[in-house]
């Protein structure tokens, strides 16, 4: 059953990116124009106040790990909501599995996929700004996949929001902007902003692109705090999830939209 | 409603497929409660094709939605296959699939094969075990040219064949059906009630349709559960509940002349309304049409004193054909009427 279920729902997100492959450029030109104007904008003026880092390397990684975290919890968040939408919630509950399987299995497919997307998006953008980096999959895979379950925590609290709410754009909005929020917190200023979501991930993978540091060689007490936080995220998502699954259930909202 | 119409006690048979018993569901937000299920009690043996039948609002989907797991009900027991579904929903979800009522049900991005396999495969069934079963029925439903179509492309009765057919790949014991033909045109619904009889004489699965079309009920089911203002107010087979409301049903047409101190057509139409409340009249210059539906069978003795008493000529008296659309419309009339009777 579990081998069946993971392998249809692996295929099904396979064959809808590839159907909406429009949908995927889009996202994927949009992102890069950002990163290069904001990029461009930090090398003419130096680093301001709105952005990812002191410095270009700064800005380089941040936004790497932003697009992680980003892409982390928008598939969950807009999966939901785009299931409700189309009429396919109800049929997904009724799976013997359940929904919130079926999500995580279809997140498994949807992080392998952008592991590879973000893996060229790296490459070209230090090709075209000149930026060195060191890309080390084996130190940098299981750092982009901790991070990754940290905004997946996010993404879940979200998709409990949209099956009760159904439209939370503008809250999703807000929420954007707030994760920039915990990728910018500087440790010196603030020692508790380490154990926020994404701020030890994004300072280790800074470690691994921009030091070349290898992942054992990262401070275990580091390592540990990301794992804690990843656990502790990914829990409480999965929790409000629940919370919600149950509220909805109650409400009759599974098939509204 | 009578008791004769209200056999679902009886109807709870102990080796049912389905059951379920003393259900309610109200929905609860600040401004009000709305008691979408009241209590409903019926069970469907295995193998067998009942049709759920009530007015908007009634509680149909309600009541389909919370044996599904869909909606949490506030209390009563659902059992499919002697497994509780309250209790345990992921092994009850097992034994279960359904096409629901203005969902899309398919991924419109992908093709017919595509939401086979992939439905039939979050259930549990592979598609190399299931590979058979999909082609035949592809065949059946007359799906096998769109087989490589994407379903946005397809018309609107080739999309509800989709939905049947990826409920029906998921090869459960128990499938709900809620309003399967809603949309259709004459030909697509016919050709989609035909293939439902063709897969149950083949099949022999239990399967629960809601529909407002009756012709579907009438054409495929055996038996029909109404559910109206959230209680069951007739669980009773098809021809028993169609002979039972033949049996009360007349149609009488006078002829008017006003003279020797007969009553004038609109002075019997008045008395009409007032003496038989299921009735319903239609005037030509003449001649008055009269459409009687009898609460009891012994009522006749009244209709046939009434009738003397307007002082016309009876030109003809007839017991009417009555289908199942006729019986329904009237037991919710009656139910109606009860209800304003009772507030």
């Amino acid at each position: 059953m579990w081998y069946t279920v993971l392998k249809s729902s692996w295929k099904q997100c396979y064959l809808l990116t590839v159907r909406y492959w429009f949908n995927m450029l889009s996202g994927v030109i949009t992102l890069f124009i950002i990163f290069l104007m904001l990029f461009m904008g930090t090398k003419a003026v130096g680093a301001g106040a709105f952005n990812l880092g002191e410095t270009l390397e700064g800005l380089f990684t941040g936004y790497v790990v932003w697009m992680v975290v980003m892409m982390g919890f928008q598939d969950l968040a807009w999966g939901v909501t785009n299931e409700a939408q189309t009429g396919t919630l109800e049929q997904l509950y009724l799976s013997p599995m359940g929904y919130k399987w079926i999500g995580v299995f279809m997140q498994s497919c949807n992080m392998l996929l952008n592991l590879v997307f973000m893996a060229v998006m790296v490459a070209l953008m230090a090709l075209l700004t000149g930026q060195s980096i060191h890309l080390d999959g084996v130190s940098l895979v299981p750092l982009f996949v901790a991070t990754y379950l940290q905004a997946n925590g996010l993404g879940f609290a979200l998709a409990g929001l949209a099956l009760i709410y159904k439209r939370i754009a503008a809250f999703f909005q807000v929420v954007q902007f707030a994760v920039i929020g915990l990728l910018v917190i500087p440790w010196n200023k603030f020692p508790w902003a380490k154990y926020l979501p994404f701020s030890m991930g994004r300072h280790l993978l800074q470690r691994v692109m921009i030091d070349g540091v290898r992942l054992w060689q990262l401070p275990l007490s580091q390592i540990a705090i990301l794992l804690l936080v990843t656990v502790i995220s990914l829990g409480l998502g999965l929790a409000l999830f629940a919370l919600a699954e149950t509220k909805a259930k109650t409400k009759g909202l599974l098939g509204q939209y | 409603m009578e008791k004769v119409l209200v056999s679902h006690q009886q109807n709870l048979d102990k080796r049912a497929f389905l059951t379920v018993e003393n259900l309610r569901k109200a929905f609860r937000d600040r401004k009000q409660v709305v008691e979408a299920v009241k209590d409903i009690s019926f069970s469907v043996a295995r193998g067998e094709m009942i049709g759920l039948l009530g007015p908007n609002g009634a509680g149909k989907t309600t009541t389909i939605k919370c044996v599904l797991g869909l909606v949490k009900p506030d209390s009563g027991r659902i059992e499919v296959a002697g497994v509780d579904c309250l209790r345990r929903p992921r092994d009850a979800a097992r034994h279960m699939a359904a096409v629901l009522e203005g969902a899309r049900n398919t991924y419109w991005r992908l093709t017919v094969w595509e939401n086979i396999v992939f439905f039939a495969g979050i259930h549990g069934v592979s598609k190399e075990r299931g590979k058979d079963y999909f082609e035949y029925l592809l065949e059946v439903l007359k799906l096998k040219e769109k087989r490589n179509v994407e379903v946005r492309n397809l018309s609107s009765g080739f999309k509800q064949k989709t939905a049947l057919a990826c409920a029906l790949a998921k090869q459960t014991p128990l499938v709900f059906l809620d309003e399967p033909t809603l949309g259709l045109d004459v030909e697509s619904s016919y050709e989609l009630r035909e293939a439902l009889k063709e897969l149950q004489a083949s099949e022999g699965r239990t399967i629960v349709v809601s529909s407002h079309d009756m012709r579907v009920i009438q054409d495929v089911c055996s038996r029909v559960v109404i559910v109206s203002r959230g209680r069951v107010v007739v669980d009773r087979s098809i021809p028993e509940l169609i002979s039972l409301f033949r049996s009360r049903s007349y149609k009488v047409i006078l002829t008017v002349n006003g003279a020797n101190g007969s009553l004038s057509v609109e002075e019997i139409r008045r008395k009409l309304e007032s003496s038989f409340p299921l009735s319903s009249s239609k005037a030509t210059k003449d001649t008055l049409e009269i459409q009687v539906s009898l609460k009891q069978p012994a009522e006749i003795y009244d209709l046939v004193e009434f009738l003397r008493t307007t002082g016309a000529s009876i030109e003809t008296i007839s017991q009417e054909e009555v289908d199942l659309e006729r019986a329904f419309l009237e037991i919710v009339r009656r139910d109606n009427d009860s209800c304003g009777t009772q507030s």
